[in-house]
């Protein structure tokens, strides 16, 4: 085996693919080739060294947002699933019957409600209605947030000033973005969109976390006013750590003290 | 990760509008694929949004998946187009590794003995880094999710001598950069 021939064997030999025949002839060619060896032996140890580097895990927010898209996914297919094609021989016979039986039932239906004019049904139906209307905006709001493009997901963000405060799984998604999201424009959008639930410790507290991780200067001013804003005192502690990092922004860090002037 | 036949069978079924088997895919592989990605753009965040990004392409091209075919290879084919799709989005944004790439020692010491004696992780994490990306992809594919030269041939779409050929150039820059971030640290 030539010092070329090893070369094409070396991938195999670090991942342990090498047959027997392979391995005795290069050996061999070890035995009288020290460059070779030392070379094969430091790739090895390179190779041993990197199995040592952590395994990371992915956070908890991972799993729902998966699960949130899948039905969504689901659901926007049922939605889009045409109409089943009727035989065009009965079509105009059903056609007619079914208006006909629409006409009478619409009759039906308006003279029963006028007579009986339940106003607990009417409320029931409507809170009903309500709960749909919340649900597709809240569909609506968790897909866009989901979207590739930075425009899309800031309708997403602007989407979720219609759903309710108590809607948590908005409020994790808008979490996200502020901590996550590649572009700047859709956190600084969830921050203002976040001044909503501020009264919420959670968020609070998510945010005095996000603060001293985001590498954004921009997002980061947004939150020293948020939490002014909404008086958190909480923050003391996140604004003093970026006052005292001297990996800090400069802007950033005057508007820290800023901050912690404010709050105290 | 060894290609289990359940897979192909589960993307199948998936491909023929039982949508609900996209969970069993997902707690199978989403762990793997996240790490793929967080070796490949160090940044947890993004990593977690190609993971979600596959998982969509994976239901929106269900119907591209052959019968047979094997489902990590093609699982890796979708999360590289979405990694490379996903960079070329971010182009203008905060870079992905904020380590640079470290300019050439002065000195050269004895490089088995400096990573014997040291095992420096963070180094090894920073040279890692540091390495170009087509390097780092067939690093990671071979090294970290223990996909076969074989099976990275089908997602690079080359043959299996040129996989090995890459994986040997790669772990080789690999070395070079970390003894030089070792002799920098050293001098």
């Amino acid at each position: 085996m030539t010092c070329d021939q090893v070369k094409e064997h070396i991938a195999d030999y670090l991942a342990g693919a090498l047959g027997p025949a392979e391995a005795e002839e290069l050996n061999e060619h070890f035995a009288h080739c020290a460059a070779c060896k030392q070379e094969a032996e430091t790739l090895a140890a390179t190779w041993e060294a990197l199995g040592l580097l952590e395994q990371e895990q992915p956070s908890e927010a991972l799993r729902p947002r998966f699960y949130e898209s899948l039905e969504a996914y689901r659901q926007g297919l049922q939605a889009a699933k045409p109409e089943p094609v009727r035989h065009r021989f009965f079509d105009w016979r059903l056609r007619g019957f079914q208006l006909g039986w629409s006409a009478a039932l619409l009759i039906v239906g308006l003279i029963v409600g006028q007579w009986l004019g339940d106003r607990r049904h009417g409320r029931t139906d409507l809170a009903r209605l309500q709960d749909e209307v919340q649900h597709m905006r809240q569909l609506v709001t968790l897909s866009l947030l989901q979207q590739q493009s930075a425009s899309e997901r800031l309708r997403g963000v602007d989407y979720a000033y219609r759903v309710q405060e108590s809607d948590t799984q908005v409020l994790t998604a808008l979490l996200h973005a502020v901590s996550h999201d590649p572009n700047v424009n859709v956190r600084l959008a969830a921050v203002d969109a976040l001044h909503r639930f501020a009264d919420s410790p959670a968020v609070r507290g998510s945010l005095q976390q996000s603060l001293v991780k985001q590498d954004s200067p921009l997002v980061q001013i947004a939150l020293i006013d948020f939490m002014v804003d909404t008086h958190d005192t909480g923050a003391v502690s996140a604004l003093s750590s970026l006052e005292r990092s001297s990996m800090v922004n400069k802007n950033v860090k005057e508007k820290a003290v800023w901050g912690l002037s404010q709050l105290q | 990760m060894p290609e289990t036949r359940a897979d192909n069978v589960i993307m199948q079924k998936v491909r023929d509008g039982d949508l609900a088997k996209m969970a069993v895919l997902f707690e199978r592989h989403h762990r793997a694929l996240f790490r793929y990605f967080t070796r490949l753009t160090g940044n947890h965040g993004f990593a977690e949004d190609l993971v979600q990004d596959v998982f969509f392409r994976i239901m929106k091209y269900r119907a591209t998946y052959r019968d047979g075919s094997p489902f990590t290879s093609w699982m890796y084919q979708v999360a590289r187009n979405a990694y490379l799709d996903g960079v070329q989005k971010r182009k203008n944004e905060t870079p992905l590794f904020e380590e640079s790439v470290p300019e050439p020692a002065s000195s050269e010491p004895d490089p088995s003995e400096i990573l014997r004696r040291r095992q420096d992780l963070g180094l090894l994490r920073r040279a890692l880094a540091a390495l170009p990306v087509e390097k780092r992809e067939v690093l990671v594919l071979s090294r970290f999710q223990n996909l076969k030269y074989d099976q990275i041939a089908d997602i690079l779409q080359c043959d299996a001598g040129t996989v090995k050929v890459r994986v040997y150039r790669a772990i080789k820059a690999l070395s070079q950069i970390f003894f030089e971030l070792a002799g920098e640290k050293a001098s």
